[in-house]
């Protein structure tokens, strides 16, 4: 097992779980505050989508990703804005159109692309250094933003419009929040993949509400669950040749499933997904 | 009682609403610093839409508004930051995982600004406002784990936190036990006394604050009335907007007459 690590491919692929559990996990505990988790699983789609998209035109996937990421979560933010529609409804719809082009554009390609499947289920195995500088580039770039913002970002989570009121810029900093929810989604692709990234910011998240009361040990915890679970996933899927996206996802399940059978908390609490 | 004449917000014909619906019409009044006014009305009257206002929310579609000298529409964040605001209960999750001192530390974000971080001093002047609301006992646990009252003073200690020079309660009183309101207006009462603050209340309880308030605002779309309680308390202001069962009774009660008890 020791051996698994002087390869350089698994250095690589670990260093890749561990920024990317640590980023999404951290993003998570704002997105599951402020009820956004399904804008997260619309956002994976439409960057897949872009991927797409780009391997059928040549176009580098990567940076049309972040733009269909980008553009999604700005519709999304904007529909709620405007109160035209429930949130729900006008990510769902997103959700399908863009799961449809990316299906649309898989099927205008001439031959199979296994790259583009990459994408859908993660390939953490098959890091590159390049992408792992994106990667590291845009984790760094996402996690400043988190913790310059972050006083504004727990208010608004609590509570925008009286965020707004105290004189916070609470427009502003959702739309800065969506922004980062895009990022993340997609420099998240390649490990996890577009359909358990989504999980990936929502567990460890979900996995501390359980276990802490004050919003500062939330997000230490949340941290902490996500990279233990992507390196942990990693090295299992490693070790016994299995997928690494479901290999992380579902140790983080299970570590959800723990958390809630040991939560101080009980069942007088409503889960996460209710809160808001 | 007012100790200036220098009004801090001052509405002139303002009229706020939506295209197609007129929520505030034509709105002229002055409140001055000190002052303690109770605001009154039916449901659907616009005394939230004057709370969104008054907080900047919310710019007048004709008229104006200006708070602390600034046009509405102008309003800055540090200006906001000196109104401290209390929503309305339920309008808040109070089951996010957050302690009593993390809630009222949000009450300093505003006035911190972007980019910094809240100090020594900030948590101080949370501690304080805790203090001002007897919480300060409390300030590790879970928000979630407090009761109604409790919650709602430790709600009124992060508008305390902003340092305002105004408050705005929105029906605080709402949702509590009959002891826990008078407690609520009580301390309310008393930071309006102690720290000078600029107090305006929204509320349904038009008998739990009239010994209370300076002055009583008596909205139903338009300013239907404003002055002391006495001169807005009378039958026939109060039958014109809620209605003819509406009676006062010899001890200054406000109640609705009961028909079926009189045939």
């Amino acid at each position: 097992m020791l051996e698994l690590f002087t390869y350089d491919f698994m250095q690589r692929s670990l260093f890749a779980a561990a920024m990317v559990g640590g980023l999404c996990s951290i993003i998570g505990v704002f997105v599951v505050l402020r009820g956004l988790s399904f804008v997260g699983a619309g956002t994976s789609h439409a960057a897949f989508a872009g991927v797409a998209l780009g391997y059928l035109m040549g176009w580098p996937p990567l940076l049309l990703a972040i733009l269909f990421g980008l553009a999604t979560v700005w519709i999304t933010g904007w529909v709620e804005e405007k109160g035209r529609m429930k949130l729900d409804v006008s990510i769902g719809i997103l959700y399908t159109t863009t799961m449809a082009l990316a299906i649309l554009f898989i099927g205008l390609m001439k031959t199979y692309n296994a790259e583009v499947y990459g994408y859908l289920f993660g390939s953490v195995l098959s890091v590159t250094n390049e992408e792992l500088r994106i990667v590291g580039g845009l984790s760094i770039l996402v996690l400043g933003l988190l913790l310059t913002f972050s006083k504004e970002l727990y208010f608004i989570a609590f509570d925008q419009e009286m965020a707004e009121a105290s004189g916070i810029p609470a427009r502003h900093i959702f739309f800065l929040l969506l922004t980062l929810v895009a990022l993340t989604v997609v420099v998240s692709l390649k490990t996890v993949g577009a359909i358990l990234v989504f999980a990936m910011i929502l567990i460890p998240a979900s996995t501390a509400y359980q276990l802490t009361h004050s919003l500062k040990t939330l997000t230490l915890y949340s941290a902490i669950i996500g990279v233990v679970t992507a390196v942990g996933g990693v090295l299992i899927s490693a070790a016994w040749d299995v997928p690494s996206g479901p290999a992380i996802v579902l140790l983080a399940t299970a570590l959800f499933f723990c958390s809630v059978l040991l939560s101080p908390k009980g069942m007088r609490r409503p889960s996460p997904a209710h809160s808001h | 009682m007012p100790d200036s004449h220098e009004p801090i917000i001052r509405f002139d014909h303002a009229s706020f609403g939506f295209p197609g619906v007129t929520a505030l019409k034509d709105i002229s009044l002055s409140i001055h610093a000190g002052e303690f006014i109770g605001v009154i009305g039916p449901n659907g009257s616009g005394k939230t839409t004057l709370c969104r206002a008054v907080l900047g929310l919310m710019a007048p579609v004709e008229g104006h508004l200006h708070i602390f000298d600034c046009a509405c529409e102008e309003l800055r964040c540090h200006h906001r930051a000196m109104i401290g605001y209390l929503p309305q209960k339920g309008v808040v999750d109070r089951n996010f995982p957050v302690t009593v001192l993390e809630t009222v530390m949000m009450g300093r974000y505003g006035a911190l600004g972007l980019f910094k971080r809240p100090g020594r001093k900030d948590r101080e002047i949370a501690m304080e406002a805790l203090a001002h609301v007897a919480m300060d006992g409390h300030k590790d646990t879970a928000l979630g784990h407090l009761s109604g009252g409790q919650q709602q003073r430790v709600f009124i200690a992060r508008a305390l936190a902003q340092q305002p020079r105004v408050l705005l309660l929105d029906e605080p009183t709402t949702g509590l036990d009959i002891t826990t309101q008078h407690n609520v207006l009580e301390l309310i009462q008393h930071l309006h006394e102690e720290l000078q603050l600029t107090v305006l209340l929204i509320t349904h309880d038009i008998n739990m604050i009239r010994s209370r308030v300076d002055r009583l605002v008596l909205l139903k779309t338009r300013l239907f009335a404003a002055g002391s309680p006495a001169e807005v308390l009378k039958p026939d202001i109060l039958s014109q907007v809620y209605g003819k069962d509406l009676v006062i009774t010899e001890n200054d009660l406000v109640i609705v007459e009961d028909y079926h008890h009189h045939h």
